[in-house]
């Protein structure tokens, strides 16, 4: 290794220049580092205002022990970060500003190293990386946990472009809204049916890859009952855009109604316009890919419908499940959502008002 | 053997000028392929984002169709990562790495020549995608099996695949050629311990490349066999794994982010002791820290993979491997401040580009630390929040670093200086573009915006900060406009700038600008790291580099033997991508491409040695 050399001075190296420059005063540099600052802190006062937006999938209100061990990882890091930050580019703003060439600087000394110098930089950065690994590391094994033998059990099943949910304990199968009791262990197995996909709910969990061929999965513990976003998170084709989902956690009383009404088959149409609806579905060639329970039908290549009309939101949480948007689905799949497999024959204006009458009838 | 006089082309007419290009193996002329080559294809990425940043610009837009925008961002990754970087630095490895280490010419020129004649077509090639049925779609990462026949039935992939394997070709051999350039034809004297940082980077980075393009090559010779012969490597049915393919990608993919930053770090360790007037602060330890990175950069690929599902040991390791490299890269931006400490420092335009690439570096730095720890990961792993930290070190560090490193060696390369007042308007304009498109990033990642999405809804909250990003990546792109006009005017026009316009320490900066096809009239003996420091201030070192003198060079060229031109690189390199196009279009051109290929190599071996 290269041993440092003592500083060889070279002033009169060139003899246009004189041996010492005239440093500036204090006052000078001190005007110009208030211009340095005045961007960023403009900068930081934008990002204050922009930042009282609402932004539901945000991954720093955390409602689990995973994903608030995540945040406040993510915090400590940041504001370790920020620290660094501002010392390191604080020395080298300082060095910019302290050692900039003022008429009549010779060459300055020539140092080339300093061993002790540079022994100390290399352990103040080896430091705070073991301390960050330190915190890390428990972390990476309590979010690996194992779930309780009591734990509700869930497939989440990833398909081009919406998620498939089953409850194997309970027999219920659902589409793109994952019921969750409050105050209980899940186990969340992930599957895919064709390419790559991600469970990412950012207020429950960090995301984890759905894999065809191999079943991941997490345990969580949901604590605060609501609905909270999710999306997918590996790119999965031309509409992974446009897969995401709705995570309701309940208490365990609502969990078991929803369940049992889950269970059941379809509610049969209660009126002639749904009765036509159900007709034009079941010959129109939908139960090819779709099941409704209840009715003659087995498809398994698109989302069971059996309640379909109980879902909050439809084509996989991009739109709220209102008349208007469930026609304007059926009458525009690809317009809504580019790219997906459902294929849906020119349909009349009385067809589709029969189809919608008897969908939204499907709680 | 030829003598330079005799081989000289007839450039007065247009045909023998375009003749002398064509067939060039001088190294500088060759990097000058490669510089505006890969501007080009510098903007054509950049055109590729800005498309991007319309459509994102405001909530549920209609710019451009979620089909193009995979394309788009595909292509855009590919790219700037394999058309625009990489060979931007091959294009300052040629200038420089002869000039630096005092020779006449690379080891192998007409294997540069075919180096940078591959790099072309191969990047047309994969190019042409976008008007023969649909460009690449499945991400620069090309993740199984979104990769698969079953998905993608179009010959999109392929000519992803194809291309990719063409241009690793490209790739390799330049390595090949610069390490046996470094090692065997450095001027006497030169010790490893002499050389210039910026040839320690490239022969770093050239061993980076010759290590970590086989796994990429190999996953990709899988990719092909399981769309061409229905194998299923990455198949799950067929009983492959699509998980080995991330391994494959990433063995290649983390390293070839060094191999992108390394050069970078080069250029900067030359620029700042140059402006500070001060040598390089830890020679051997900025030199031994980008080995360590390096050797380093090679554990840490499943970093990449956090999400994937191996496990919380192998999380482990890894995330300790991913933090223990932020050791030496610390190393180095501590030693580069400390040129700085005690210096004499001038800001023209190479110089602030080299500070905006330490400052700028330093952030993605440290948002990689953050994204080292898997919990964090778990929550911003294909978030915006990794584009942003993506884009400070290969925008923020390496654009930065090797616009700053044209802006330097400009007049080596021209003899003439680029304009410094518009260059600095470039740098700010683009310093502050950068961080209004890329610092807004950070939130929108933590706030939840998954990357590679053609849209968003109005209500998640994303639509300030994207709006403040598009605007950012628009000044962008005006400031590239400034460069460019700069670049071009500057060609002709700009201040004459003498051999040695900023006092240089290093031995380019001992011959005319542009330097003569020969480089150096007589091969200098070097006993110092900044030769030409040396002998311009006489700090007892006795050196004797020889100079040609500028008004002799022209008037009386001395008898060197330099390679003759040859046309045989750019056969050979047609007849790789036609077998390429082969395999796409129409078999035919399999044959053709073979037999080019083949009378090529003959021709080639046959040609009199020069």
């Amino acid at each position: 290794m290269h041993k440092a050399r003592p500083g060889v001075t070279l002033a009169n190296g060139d003899a246009n220049r004189p041996v010492l420059g005239q440093r500036s005063t204090p006052l000078t540099y001190r005007r110009r580092i208030h211009t340095a600052l005045l961007l960023p802190a403009l900068a930081v006062a934008a990002l204050a205002v922009a930042a009282c937006g609402v932004t539901p999938q945000t991954t720093l209100e955390p409602t689990t022990e995973a994903a608030r061990t995540a945040r406040d990882l993510l915090m400590f890091v940041f504001w370790a970060m920020v620290v660094t930050f501002v010392l390191v580019e604080g020395a080298l703003l300082y060095c910019l500003i302290r050692f900039r060439r003022r008429s009549g600087d010779g060459i300055p000394p020539q140092t080339h190293g300093n061993t002790p110098l540079e022994i100390g930089w290399t352990i103040a950065p080896a430091i705070l990386v073991v301390v960050i690994v330190v915190l890390t590391v428990p972390a990476i094994f309590s979010n690996a946990r194992a779930a309780s033998p009591d734990a509700l059990r869930v497939r989440a099943i990833g398909h081009q472009w919406w998620f498939e949910f089953q409850y194997p304990d309970i027999g219920v199968v659902t589409a793109n809204e994952l019921h969750l009791p409050v105050g209980r262990d899940v186990e969340i197995q992930l599957e895919s049916n064709d390419v790559l996909h991600s469970f990412w709910v950012p207020s429950l969990r960090g995301k984890l890859d759905m894999v065809p061929g191999r079943d991941n999965k997490f345990t969580i513990k949901p604590e605060v009952t609501g609905t909270f976003p999710g999306q997918c998170a590996e790119f999965c084709g031309t509409a992974h855009a446009l897969m995401k989902f709705y995570v309701v956690v309940e208490t365990q009383a609502e969990f078991t109604a929803w369940a049992e009404t889950q269970r059941a088959e379809r509610v049969p149409p209660a009126s002639d316009l749904a009765r036509q609806g159900e007709e034009t579905l079941t010959l129109g060639g939908c139960v090819a890919c779709h099941t409704i329970r209840g009715t003659d039908s087995a498809g398994i290549l698109g989302p069971d419908l059996t309640h379909m009309g109980s879902r909050q939101y439809i084509a996989a949480g991009i739109l709220e499940n209102t008349p208007e948007n469930m026609r304007a689905w059926l009458s525009d799949p690809q317009g809504v959502k580019p790219g997906n497999t459902m294929v849906i024959p020119e349909l009349t204006t009385e067809q589709l008002d029969a189809l919608v009458a008897y969908m939204q009838g499907l709680k | 053997m030829a003598t330079v006089t005799a081989t000289a082309p007839d450039t007065r007419t247009f045909a023998g000028t375009a003749w002398s290009w064509i067939t060039t193996v001088d190294h500088k002329r060759i990097a000058v392929l490669y510089l505006v080559t890969s501007l080009a294809f510098f903007m054509l990425g950049g055109l590729e984002a800005l498309l991007m940043r319309l459509q994102l610009a405001t909530p549920e837009a209609d710019v451009v169709s979620a089909e193009r925008f995979t394309e788009l961002f595909t292509m855009h990754g590919t790219t700037m990562v394999f058309l625009a970087l990489m060979p931007l630095s091959a294009a300052f490895f040629n200038l420089l790495v002869p000039l630096m280490i005092g020779a006449r010419d690379v080891a192998f020129p007409r294997l540069n020549a075919l180096s940078y004649w591959i790099y072309l077509f191969g990047g047309i090639f994969m190019n042409i995608s976008f008007v023969a049925g649909g460009a690449p779609n499945a991400g620069w990462f090309g993740y199984a099996p979104l990769t698969d026949t079953a998905f993608e039935a179009t010959h999109a992939i392929d000519f992803w695949a194809f291309g990719l394997q063409i241009l690793g070709v490209s790739s390799i051999l330049a390595s090949i050629n610069f390490i046996v350039t470094i090692i065997n034809m450095r001027a006497p004297g030169m010790t490893l311990n002499r050389m210039p940082m910026f040839v320690w980077m490239s022969m770093i980075t050239a061993f980076l490349i010759i290590f970590a393009f086989p796994a990429i090559t190999i996953g990709l010779v899988l990719l092909i066999f399981d769309r061409y012969i229905e194998t299923s490597f990455f198949i799950p049915e067929g009983g492959g794994d699509p998980v080995l393919w991330q391994h494959l990608f990433w063995v290649f993919g983390h390293p070839e982010v060094y191999i992108l930053i390394l050069p970078a770090m080069g250029i900067v360790s030359e620029i700042l002791p140059t402006y500070s007037r001060k040598p390089l602060f830890g020679y051997a330890v900025v030199a031994y820290s980008g080995a360590a990175i390096a050797l380093v950069g090679f554990g840490v690929w499943t970093h990449h993979m956090f999400t994937v599902g191996l496990g919380p040991i192998a999380d482990t390791a890894f995330a300790i491997s991913t933090m223990a490299i932020a050791v030496p890269t610390g190393v180095k931006i501590f030693n580069w401040i400390a040129t700085l400490y005690g210096g004499s420092i001038s800001f023209k335009s190479p110089m602030l580009f080299a500070v905006g690439m330490v400052s700028m570096f330093i952030i993605g730095g440290l948002s990689g630390v953050m994204l080292g720890s898997p919990p964090i990961d778990a929550q911003v792993q294909d978030t915006y929040f990794v584009v942003a930290h993506l884009h400070y070190v290969l925008f923020g560090g390496t654009v930065f670093g090797l616009f700053g490193g044209i802006y330097h060696w400009f007049p080596k390369f021209t003899g003439r200086f680029m304009h410094d007042g518009w260059g600095k308007v470039h740098w700010l304009l683009m310093l502050i573009g950068f961080n209004l498109t890329f610092l807004p990033q950070h939130m929108l990642g933590i706030d939840g915006m998954p990357r590679r999405v053609h849209t968003y809804a109005a209500d998640m909250g994303f639509d300030l900060w994207n709006m403040m990003s598009t605007v950012g990546s628009l000044m962008i792109g005006f400031s590239f406009l400034i460069f460019i006009i700069n670049a071009l005017r500057s060609i002709r026009h700009g201040e004459p700038s003498g051999s040695d316009p900023w006092d240089g320490g290093t031995l380019e900066w001992t011959i005319p600008s542009p330097p003569p096809v020969y480089n150096f009239a007589e091969i200098p003996v070097v006993d110092g790291r900044y030769p030409a420091w040396d002998i311009k201030r006489g700090g007892g070192h006795t050196g004797a580099v020889a100079t040609a003198p500028e008004a002799d060079a022209e008037a009386d060229e001395p008898d060197i033997h330099m390679p003759n031109p040859s046309y045989w690189p750019i056969v050979m390199a047609a007849g790789m991508v036609l077998a390429a196009c082969g395999l796409i279009f129409h078999q035919a051109f399999i044959l053709l491409g073979a037999v080019l290929f083949a009378i090529s190599l003959i021709g080639w071996i046959e040609e009199p040695a020069a």
